[in-house]
C-alpha cells in the first residue's frame, strides 16, 4: 500500500559495479530501476559520481604519463630485463696499472744517485745551520733563567718527552721585549690587541 | 593505515605453483583470457631458452598492461617518480619469476598483485623516510608534466581548479581505510571486479562489496556528493 520500496545505497552500488563489470544486474533491481524514477535519477547521481572519478584518475595519469614517457618507461624495463640473469659486473681497481705507472714515473725522475745528492746536501744543510744558529744564539739564551716553577702542572712522569722547565713570566718578558723592538713594526698592531701579561696579573689581583 | 602486503610469499610467484588460493578461488572462472596465454608462451619460450623471442612478447603484454598499471601506481602512490619505478619494478619482477607463473590464475589478478605490493611497500619506505627527515616538497603534477614536456591546458583557471579538485580527492582516498582504499583502487582505478579484487587480496567477495560499497560512501560524503 502506498510507497514503494525504493533500492538502498548499496543495491544501488551493487548495480553499478555489475555494470561496469560487465555482469548482470539482479533482475529485481533492473526492473525497479528501470521502473522508479526516483530511484533512475539517484542511479545516475552515483554513476556520474563515481564515472568522474574515473575520469578524473584517467586524465591525471595521462598528463602525468604521455606517450612518450610510457615508451620511455617501456624502454627501461626492456633494458633492464636484457640484463637480468647476467651476473653484475664488477670493474676491478687498477691497482696493477697504479703501481707500474708509479714506479715508473718515479724510475724516470729521479735516478739513485740525485737522490743521494740531495740527502748529502740536506744533511750538509743542516749541520751548518745549525753551527751558524748555536754561535748566534747561544749568549741570548744563556741570559734566560730557567726556575722550576712548583705551581706549574707537572707532566705525568713516563709519558711524552721530559717536560720543559721555562719560567714563564720570563719567558713573556723576552717575548714583549723582542716584539718592542724596531725590527718588528708590523707587529706593533698585533701586541696593541694583545693583552699583556701585567695587565692581565693586575686585574687578577 | 591499515596497509597490509597482499600475500607476500605469493608475490613472487608463491612456492606451490601460483598465489595460494583465497576463499574465492574456487570460484574463478578458468582463465582464457589472451594475457594468461601470452604469459603462459613467454614461461614456455623462456624455458625453452628462446630469450630473445620471450623478451619480445613480453613488451606486447608490457604495452598491453602499462597504462592500467601507472594508473594504479600512480592512484596509490601519489609520486610520479615512485609510480613510474613502481610499475617497472612490478614488470622486471614478472619476468624475472615468470616461470612460477601458473595459468590458473589470470596473469592480470598476479600482475596485479605483484604491483600493489610494491606500491605498499613503498608508502611503507616513505612513510618511514617521513617520520625521521622533514618531507620535500612533493612536486606538483602541473610541474612534473611540464618537465615532461606532455600537454598543458590553456585555460590555467581551469587547471588550478584541476588540480584543486585532484588534491581534493586524493586527500579523501587517502582518508579510506586501508582494506577500502586497496579495494576501491583495484576495482575502479585497476577496472577489476569484485572477483578479481577477491583473488588479489584473498578476501571474500562478499567482503570485498562492502569494502567497496563503503568506500564509495564515504569518499561521497568527502567530496560533498550524497552519502
Amino acid at each position: 500500500m502506498g510507497r514503494p520500496h525504493h533500492l538502498v545505497e548499496d543495491q544501488l552500488f551493487d548495480c553499478y559495479t555489475a555494470e561496469r563489470a560487465g555482469e548482470p544486474l539482479d533482475p529485481r533491481s533492473a526492473e525497479h530501476l528501470a521502473d522508479c524514477g526516483e530511484c533512475g535519477d539517484r542511479y545516475s547521481e552515483l554513476s556520474r559520481f563515481m564515472d568522474g572519478l574515473r575520469t578524473e584518475a584517467d586524465a591525471e595519469t595521462d598528463a602525468l604519463f604521455p606517450s612518450d614517457r610510457q615508451d620511455a618507461q617501456r624502454l627501461s624495463i626492456m633494458r633492464r630485463i636484457e640484463h637480468l640473469g647476467h651476473a653484475a659486473r664488477v670493474i676491478t681497481f687498477p691497482g696493477r696499472l697504479v703501481t707500474q705507472q708509479m714506479g715508473k714515473s718515479l724510475r724516470l725522475r729521479v735516478s739513485p744517485w740525485a737522490a743521494t745528492a740531495a740527502a748529502a746536501c740536506l744533511f750538509v744543510g743542516v749541520a751548518v745551520g745549525m753551527f751558524y744558529d748555536g754561535r748566534n744564539h747561544r749568549p741570548q739564551f744563556s741570559t734566560a733563567r730557567v726556575v722550576p716553577n712548583p705551581t706549574a702542572p707537572q707532566a705525568t712522569a713516563g709519558i711524552g718527552p721530559a717536560p720543559i722547565a721555562l719560567d714563564t713570566e720570563t719567558f713573556l718578558t723576552e717575548l714583549e721585549r723582542a716584539l718592542g723592538g724596531p725590527q718588528t713594526p708590523e707587529l706593533m698592531t698585533l701586541d696593541v690587541l694583545t693583552p699583556h701579561v701585567r695587565e692581565i696579573a693586575f686585574d687578577a689581583r | 593505515m591499515n596497509d597490509r602486503p597482499i600475500r607476500r610469499a605469493d608475490a613472487h610467484g608463491g612456492t606451490a605453483g601460483g598465489p595460494a588460493p583465497g576463499p574465492t578461488t574456487r570460484r574463478l572462472a578458468p582463465p582464457t583470457s589472451e594475457d594468461t596465454e601470452l604469459a603462459v608462451d613467454i614461461r614456455s619460450l623462456l624455458e625453452g631458452g628462446a630469450v630473445d623471442e620471450a623478451r619480445e612478447r613480453f613488451a606486447e603484454l608490457v604495452s598491453r598492461h602499462q597504462r592500467r598499471a601507472l594508473r594504479i601506481a600512480y592512484q596509490y602512490l601519489r609520486d610520479a617518480a615512485d609510480a613510474d619505478e613502481a610499475v617497472q619494478d612490478a614488470f622486471v619482477k614478472v619476468f624475472a619469476h615468470i616461470g612460477s607463473y601458473r595459468e590458473a590464475w589470470p596473469f592480470e589478478v598476479w600482475f596485479t598483485r605483484i604491483l600493489i605490493n610494491g606500491c605498499l611497500d613503498r608508502r611503507k619506505a616513505r612513510a618511514r623516510r617521513e617520520r625521521w627527515f622533514t618531507s620535500s616538497e612533493e612536486s606538483s603534477p602541473d610541474e612534473t608534466q611540464s618537465a615532461f614536456g606532455g600537454p598543458t591546458p590553456l585555460d590555467p583557471e581551469a587547471r588550478l581548479l584541476a588540480r584543486e579538485r585532484r588534491a581534493r580527492l586524493a586527500a579523501a582516498i587517502d582518508r579510506l581505510d586501508g582494506r577500502q582504499r586497496t579495494v576501491f583502487m583495484l576495482c575502479h582505478y585497476g577496472d577489476c571486479t569484485p572477483r578479481e579484487v577477491s583473488a588479489i587480496t584473498g578476501l571474500n567477495e562478499s567482503t570485498v562489496r562492502v569494502h567497496l560499497f563503503r568506500a564509495a560512501r564515504k569518499l561521497r560524503g568527502l567530496l560533498g556528493g550524497k552519502p
